[in-house]
């Protein structure tokens, strides 16, 4: 890739999916390149949507409601302290961002997982059957609750046949498959390392929508771990404008706390 | 960058948002910070039809059921407090004019939060026995799965519009209270999220600075508000948390007013038609300068 | 010492309250409704907690535990002042709605303009509840505290309208039925001439005391419906001087309370005696 990063790709591509006067969230996240994926890329993706089309989009992370996203006033840790005094309009109890998110006032919401099926269904609590598990990871968090009620979801993961898999392990967050009662839009977007995927309407199935430049369409096809539907031509995602990158580079994101996780004191970088 | 929304409205345009035959859901408890301004310009714009919907109402349900808005109201009280019996509303239901429907302080709050919660309803067993079973909406008695107990099952509420009185916001619809409201404020919260719409009048419109130096007095943050009105005072003759009291003389003036149908079309013409602008209703009043004799504390902080 | 009715009812309540429970006042309206709902309340449970219940606290709407001495009450029951009463904790209508739910209040004290033979209270009309002869302001927390309170004890005015045979609305369900409420029901119902309770076997109101200076003959013209009269009933226990000395000089000097002096619409319940 030329001029660009992945993860600056990555958070131009999510910004087209911010829409005006939507609140958007992001987890807290962990550390390292899933911080990236999940929460830096995210942040700067709204951020980004904010200067371009989407003025009065805010976004929840955390407890901190519709926080000041440019660099200038986004803290230099994460911890507990520095997370309080992020300069934001609101900062909400853990019932009413729930409240929130029931409402159906959640438009975009961020996440990532360990597994991601044709239908978008998520996987973030166990590999294996329930007899017989091979790798018992954190627990479903609040991503059960997105998945019954966000407008719609973007998930961000590593393109290989162990995460993009024909059916998950465990359903953590109901993708296409069966959404019966449940009111929310369920997932729109996944965004990975190769590829951007959407969702066919008619059959609720990933489907490749556009290829970073430089990757190959069979290398998206050898990498995913289910037969996913390939348009007749595929374009390459667009890549960043010059504005774009300026924009992320001089006033969203200049120290990299964003999409180099600076911000959690361990740096990472997207790329392998 | 380019320009966030300001949701900031004149009184008139805020309230032209209500419909007639709109569920109109109203802030504030008893004579407390009722917003008695955004009520007033409902009145004066002659909406009617309406449903109210309130926690325990007082002065603001008696005003428009008397200015002939309401044809149904639900709250677990309507009254002016020390100042007695809520006159109008007394006369219209009991000539079945306004269909009042009784329910227990638990019972309003419990459908405000279901709407809040994004629920369509939710139970409880303070119903039972008692004669809230007579009405049609809470002919539902559903039992717990798992212990068999019986529960009342009631709708929650669905308003088109929450009007409220906050204490202060940014022009783009961030409300604040200051902490030391009384703690019943939070049933506004509720109210206002259990609403399609959101007008809220505040004492004063402050710059974003002020909201972002105290996010933690932000109990609505923009997305739920549709309109914010300044109006200093907008809460009066109510009290308004710690910031004014409620006016002892106006609550005698509205109690004499309201004895009769012929007298409060008096009290309307004076203090609600025949004030077109919200500082017609102040100057009437005696202007600013006489009413901050009601006043107490300051917005800033203590 | 000579003693005010309101002064009676306030002891005699006071030795009714237990130590380590909560009891619940509602905020109030005016006059004489404000005296028979909150007034007595507020003295009889600061009596109760000088004398044998010191862990004993209330609930006065938002305000949790308030200091009930004269000199901390405040000088009007309007917002400014009541958020400023010294109190050990602010809480939520969320939060004290809970507490009834959660089975935590002890005494719930109600005031109603009916209350029936079984302890039914009603708040809301007089005559048809479609058609209402008088519209009342509403059953607020009423019904709330009938569910879930461990006793609720009524505090009214007896004569025929108040006490009837059957309340035109039920927004405090009393002793008959309660299949599914928690509660215990109604407890005690002290009025201006005589002090009553619920029979268990019959659920219906019973003769427990009259008042000094009242007569039997009094109570039962004045009582709406055939009140269960005990063959022997004893006279209310008057308040002695320790008592009324606790009143009038560290409790309630200034008469904020008795005589409804904190909502600046003074009355007095005596003249209805």
């Amino acid at each position: 890739m030329q001029g660009y990063t992945l993860a600056e790709l990555l958070a131009v591509e999510a910004s087209k999916y911010v829409k005006d006067d939507e609140m958007n969230f992001v987890g807290i996240g962990t550390g390292g390149q899933a911080w990236i994926m999940a929460v830096g890329m995210p942040t700067v993706a709204v951020c980004l949507a904010q200067h371009d089309h989407a003025p009065n989009a805010t976004l929840m992370i955390g407890p901190v409601l519709d926080p000041l996203l440019d660099d200038i006033y986004v803290p230099d840790a994460n911890w507990e302290y520095d997370l309080i005094h992020w300069p934001c309009r609101c900062q909400i109890p853990l019932e009413d961002a729930l409240g929130i998110f029931r409402q159906g006032r959640l438009g975009l919401s961020f996440a990532s997982a360990a597994q991601v099926d044709k239908y978008g269904n998520f996987n973030i609590a166990r590999i294996g059957t329930k007899e017989n598990m091979k790798v018992r990871l954190p627990g479903c968090l609040a991503q059960t609750d997105h998945g019954a009620y966000a407008n719609r979801i973007c998930v961000t993961v590593r393109h290989n046949r162990r995460t993009l898999v024909e059916h998950v392990d465990f359903i953590s967050s109901a993708g296409h498959e069966n959404r019966e009662g449940l009111p929310g839009g369920g997932p729109v977007l996944v965004l990975t390392d190769k590829a951007v995927m959407d969702f066919e309407p008619s059959t609720g199935l990933m489907r490749l929508k556009s290829v970073h430049p430089g990757v190959k369409v069979e290398d998206v096809i050898e990498n995913t771990g289910f037969s996913l539907i390939i348009p007749s031509s595929v374009p390459e995602t667009s890549p960043p404008t010059k504005e774009e990158l300026q924009l992320i580079r001089e006033v969203i994101d200049p120290k990299r706390k964003f999409l180099e996780a600076r911000i959690t004191q361990e740096a990472a970088v997207l790329e392998e | 960058m380019i320009q966030r929304t300001s949701k900031v409205k004149k009184l008139k345009d805020a309230i032209s948002m209500i419909a007639d035959g709109d569920k109109v859901a109203i802030g504030g408890s008893l004579i407390r910070r009722a917003p008695m301004a955004l009520v007033r310009e409902i009145a004066r714009q002659r909406k009617r039809e309406l449903t109210l919907y309130s926690w325990s109402a007082g002065m603001d349900y008696d005003l428009l059921i008397g200015a002939g808005c309401v044809k149904e109201a639900w709250s677990s009280y309507c009254g002016l407090f020390q100042f007695g019996m809520a006159m109008n509303f007394r006369r219209k239901v009991e000539s079945e004019e306004v269909r009042f429907v009784d329910l227990s302080e638990s019972c309003a709050k419990d459908k405000f939060r279901a709407a809040a919660f994004g629920q369509t309803f939710c139970v409880s067993k303070v119903p039972l026995h008692t004669s809230m079973m007579e009405n049609p909406e809470f002919q539902s008695i559903i039992e717990c799965p798992f212990t068999g107990e019986k529960y009342v099952a009631m709708e929650a509420y669905h308003p088109d519009v929450a009007i409220i009185h906050a204490h202060r916001a940014d022009q783009y619809g961030n409300v604040q209270w200051k902490p030391i409201r009384m703690m019943d404020n939070e049933c506004d919260i509720l109210i206002a999220k259990s609403a399609k719409k959101v007008i809220v009048s505040v004492e004063k419109i402050v710059d974003e600075s002020v909201i972002i130096n105290n996010p933690t007095w932000t109990m609505l943050p923009k997305m739920y508000i549709n309109a914010v009105v300044e109006l200093p005072y907008g809460a009066h003759p109510n009290s308004c948390d710690t910031l004014y009291d409620f006016d002892l003389e106006h609550g005698r003036l509205y109690r004499e007013y309201s004895q009769t149908p012929e007298k409060f079309k008096k009290y309307l013409e004076k203090y609600v038609y025949g004030c077109p602008e919200y500082e017609d209703y102040l100057n009437l009043c005696g202007g600013i300068e006489t009413l901050s004799k009601i006043s107490r504390d300051t917005l800033e902080v203590e | 010492m000579k003693y005010t009715l309101e002064e009676l009812l306030a002891v005699e309540i006071s030795r009714h309250i237990k130590d380590g429970e909560m009891g619940f006042v509602g905020v109030g309206t005016g006059g004489e409704a404000f005296i028979r709902a909150v007034g007595i309340p507020a003295v009889a449970s600061r009596l109760a907690q000088l004398c044998h219940a010191p862990n004993y606290t209330i609930m006065f709407g938002p305000i949790l535990d308030p200091v009930l001495d004269a000199e901390s009450i405040p000088e009007t029951n309007f917002e400014p002042d009541l958020i400023r009463w010294p109190c050990r904790s602010q809480i939520t209508v969320e939060e004290a709605l809970c507490i009834f739910k959660r089975g935590k209040m002890g005494i719930g004290f109600a005031s109603g303009a009916q209350i029936d033979a079984y302890g039914n209270m009603n708040i809301v009309c007089v005559g048809e509840y479609k058609n209402p002869k008088v519209r009342l302001p509403g059953p607020l927390a009423q019904p709330d505290h009938a569910a879930h309170a461990k006793r609720v004890f009524a505090i009214q005015k007896h004569d025929c309208r108040t006490l009837v045979e059957k309340v035109d609305y039920i927004s405090a369900t009393g002793n008959q039925n309660r299949e599914g409420l928690a509660g215990g029901g109604i407890a005690f119902v002290f009025t201006d001439l005589a002090v009553m309770d619920f029979n268990p076997d019959t659920d219906r109101m019973r003769l427990r005391s009259i008042h000094p200076g009242k007569t039997l003959k009094q109570i039962i013209e004045n009582t709406g419906f055939e009140l269960e009269i005990p063959e022997k009933v004893p006279f209310t226990q008057p308040s002695d001087d320790r008592d009324l000395e606790l009143i009038r000089t560290r409790i309630d000097p200034s008469k904020k309370w008795l005589n409804a002096e904190i909502t600046k619409e003074p009355a007095t319940l005596e003249k209805n005696v």
